[in-house]
């Protein structure tokens, strides 16, 4: 059996579910018994507000609260709002959460979940707009999730509330706000991490797209059909680990990459899966490498300015015909 | 109140084996044995060890970076430190913190090199204790100038508010690294801003070891009652230079010879021969077998066994095959 549920209930419901089958889960962040963006919204009913805890506004010490919590037997799922704002936390993301497990010899994980927002379009300009995961990738010890679908946003936020490691689920703005839905079982399931979605097989070019990137190189994709280039779309759902059997054994068969973010190029995602390209899959490529991504300028505000920055289909159809 | 003779006895034993601790540490950088720096905590004895005296097994301890005395309080042995300094494989923390000294079964969760960054974990390890319904109690033990830290508000903002069973214990040395207190604090107390929060506070003198025990032992009790948390500020000299680098020059000469007359270890030692619990003699034999002990630590470690490629990559994540 199958239902159709919104990005947002399907974050809803995974907490949810995990809350209640596991009493050490419990929720934390601002606002969060209300749920300022409705991933949160309800919960509060059904488990109290012991375990939906509502924070001050300091980034940094919540996320060592959380972190405190987790090395003493719980299951914290730390929201920080934006993730402009989790740079604010990032002493105890980079410098502490995924490096406690391996200084301290392995005697104390840190088993917790950070959701937070990302992305721009909603004409909120430099500070409440970013993508900033490839800010986390050079951090060890994590894992990083981008889901770009209802199913997995549920199955991987249900992965990482039980995993013994410390996760970063980004949930896309577009994704929560723009009213995308999609089917998910009736019964439960997890998503392991790792393991990338082939979201629409070709012959003609690779495009490893993650979170909302997804949908525009779908768009793309018929665009392109038009003119009969049939590109392979893959989706990796999580950053780290990366899924590199399922990206370059499509390589091979293409011979032409293209990878899509919606952060800045400098240093990102893009840069990572490309260097791999480089080192590892160099003979299998017929052409250069091909990143669409941000530029390297703040947000802008203005609806006019924030459409010129924002990757979008175009600029992946034109990615993908320079590499043919 | 005096403390029972026997409780003195170990805490003055345990006082012994920091100061010994750090003077083997101290004489092995000199011989150019070892390259871990020090941040030596002589003069500090009495609080470190007096904080922690009052505490139990299962109540957390995070301590700082300066010394020793606070995890030899908690029950951390000479050999396990020593392991562990040295980067052995058989290390609390298999040699990968070394300085970060960690022991999860004297629930001492790790030490931050960033300093302040666990004033949160002590917020949320007390906020689990309280979710679960324990009695645990956490010490946060800190000095002066990681006070201020933009840490410390939040943490003791959230503690108030959820009214946690968490003490600070704030150790006044003086100094903050190279810097005299009084080039980042434009107050002579760091205590009052407790208050600021609603969280009761003491300010005490850091070299009595009774009455750092004590006023330790009512800050526990109150928060394991359930009123919350409480903050102790012990008022100390750091008698060493920052670490082991440092260059020093900084230090009033006359601030060494005043603070110099009421060292901890001879303030206590005193009260030992005065009330007949410890002789001439007896001193003598305890002092020789707390360096007996320390000497054998360091001869154990230097032969453990070195951490090998494979554990290079090991325990970075519980999942396997991410990188």
């Amino acid at each position: 059996m199958v239902k159709t549920i919104s990005f947002l209930q399907a974050l809803n419901e995974a907490m949810a579910e995990e809350m209640r089958r596991d009493p050490s889960v419990f929720v934390l962040g601002e606002d969060v018994r209300i749920g300022a963006f409705g991933q949160t919204a309800g919960l509060v009913k059904e488990f109290g507000e012991d375990r939906l805890l509502n924070t001050p506004i300091s980034e940094n010490a919540i996320t060592g609260v959380a972190m405190g919590a987790a090395m003493n037997g719980h299951r914290p799922v730390l929201e920080l709002m934006f993730c402009d704002f989790a740079m604010l936390a990032m002493d105890q993301i980079c410098n502490q959460l995924g490096q406690w497990r391996y200084v301290t010899g392995n005697q104390y994980p840190v088993p917790m979940t950070i959701r937070t927002a990302v992305g721009g379009g909603f004409r909120m300009a430099y500070g409440h707009s970013q993508c900033l995961q490839s800010q986390l990738i050079q951090a060890p010890g994590l894992i990083l999730v981008e889901p770009s679908t209802p199913y997995d946003a549920k199955g991987l936020l249900k992965s990482a509330i039980r995993s013994d490691d410390p996760v970063i689920v980004f949930e896309s703005k577009k994704l929560m706000f723009g009213g995308v839905e999609g089917e998910v079982p009736e019964e439960e399931y997890t998503i392991p991490f790792g393991e990338a979605v082939v979201r629409k097989p070709g012959k003609d070019a690779t495009v490893v797209a993650f979170g909302f990137m997804v949908y525009e190189a779908m768009t793309a994709a018929q665009e392109l059909a038009q003119e009969d280039i049939d590109i392979e779309v893959i989706d990796p759902r999580t950053i780290v680990p990366l899924d590199k059997d399922t990206i370059f054994e499509s390589v091979e068969k293409t011979g032409r990459l293209v990878t899509v973010e919606e952060g800045r190029m400098r240093g990102g995602l893009g840069a990572e899966i490309a260097a791999l390209a480089c080192g590892e899959y160099f003979s299998s490529l017929k052409a250069p490498v091909q990143r669409v991504a941000a530029p390297m300028s703040p947000i802008p505000g203005s609806p006019a300015l924030e459409d010129l920055y924002l990757p979008n289909k175009d600029s992946i159809v034109r990615a993908v015909k320079r590499t043919l | 109140m005096p403390l029972e003779n026997e409780k003195l006895l170990g805490l003055y034993r345990k006082m012994l084996l920091v100061r010994a601790m750090e003077e083997k540490h101290g004489s092995l950088l000199q011989e150019g044995k070892i390259q871990l720096m020090s941040h030596f905590g002589t003069g500090q004895e009495a609080v470190a060890i007096g904080v922690t005296g009052p505490l139990r097994r299962e109540d957390i301890l995070f301590g700082t970076h300066r010394g020793v005395g606070e995890f030899i309080g908690k029950g951390m042995s000479a050999k396990d430190i020593w392991l562990e300094y040295m980067g052995k494989k058989t290390g609390l923390c298999k040699g990968k913190g070394t300085l970060h000294l960690c022991d999860r079964n004297l629930n001492i969760p790790g030490l931050v090199s960033s300093l302040g960054s666990d004033f949160s974990y002590a917020v949320g390890m007390a906020l689990s204790s309280k979710m679960s319904k324990t009695d645990q109690v956490t010490l946060y033990f800190v000095g002066e100038g990681t006070c201020n830290q933009g840490e410390a508000g939040p943490a003791m903002n959230m503690a108030a508010l959820w009214n946690l069973p968490v003490v600070f214990a704030v150790c006044t040395n003086q100094f903050c690294e190279l810097s005299y207190m009084s080039d980042h604090y434009p107050t002579e107390d760091v205590a009052p801003r407790a208050a600021g929060y609603g969280i009761p506070y003491e300010i005490v003198d850091g070299q009595d070891i009774e009455t750092t025990y004590e006023a330790m032992e009512k800050a526990v009790e109150h928060a394991r009652s359930g009123k919350g948390p409480y903050l102790i500020e012990y008022k100390t000299f750091r008698m060493a230079l920052h670490f082991s680098g440092d260059p020093g020059g900084y230090v009033k000469p006359e601030d060494l010879e005043e603070w110099g007359k009421r060292d901890p270890i001879d303030l206590c030692q005193k009260k030992l021969f005065d009330r007949g619990i410890l002789t001439g003699e007896g001193d003598k034999e305890l002092r020789e077998a707390v360096r007996a002990e320390v000497d054998g630590a360091v001869e154990e470690a230097f032969s453990g066994p070195d951490p090998t490629v494979e554990d290079l990559f090991e325990d970075i994540y519980a999942q396997k095959g991410v990188i």
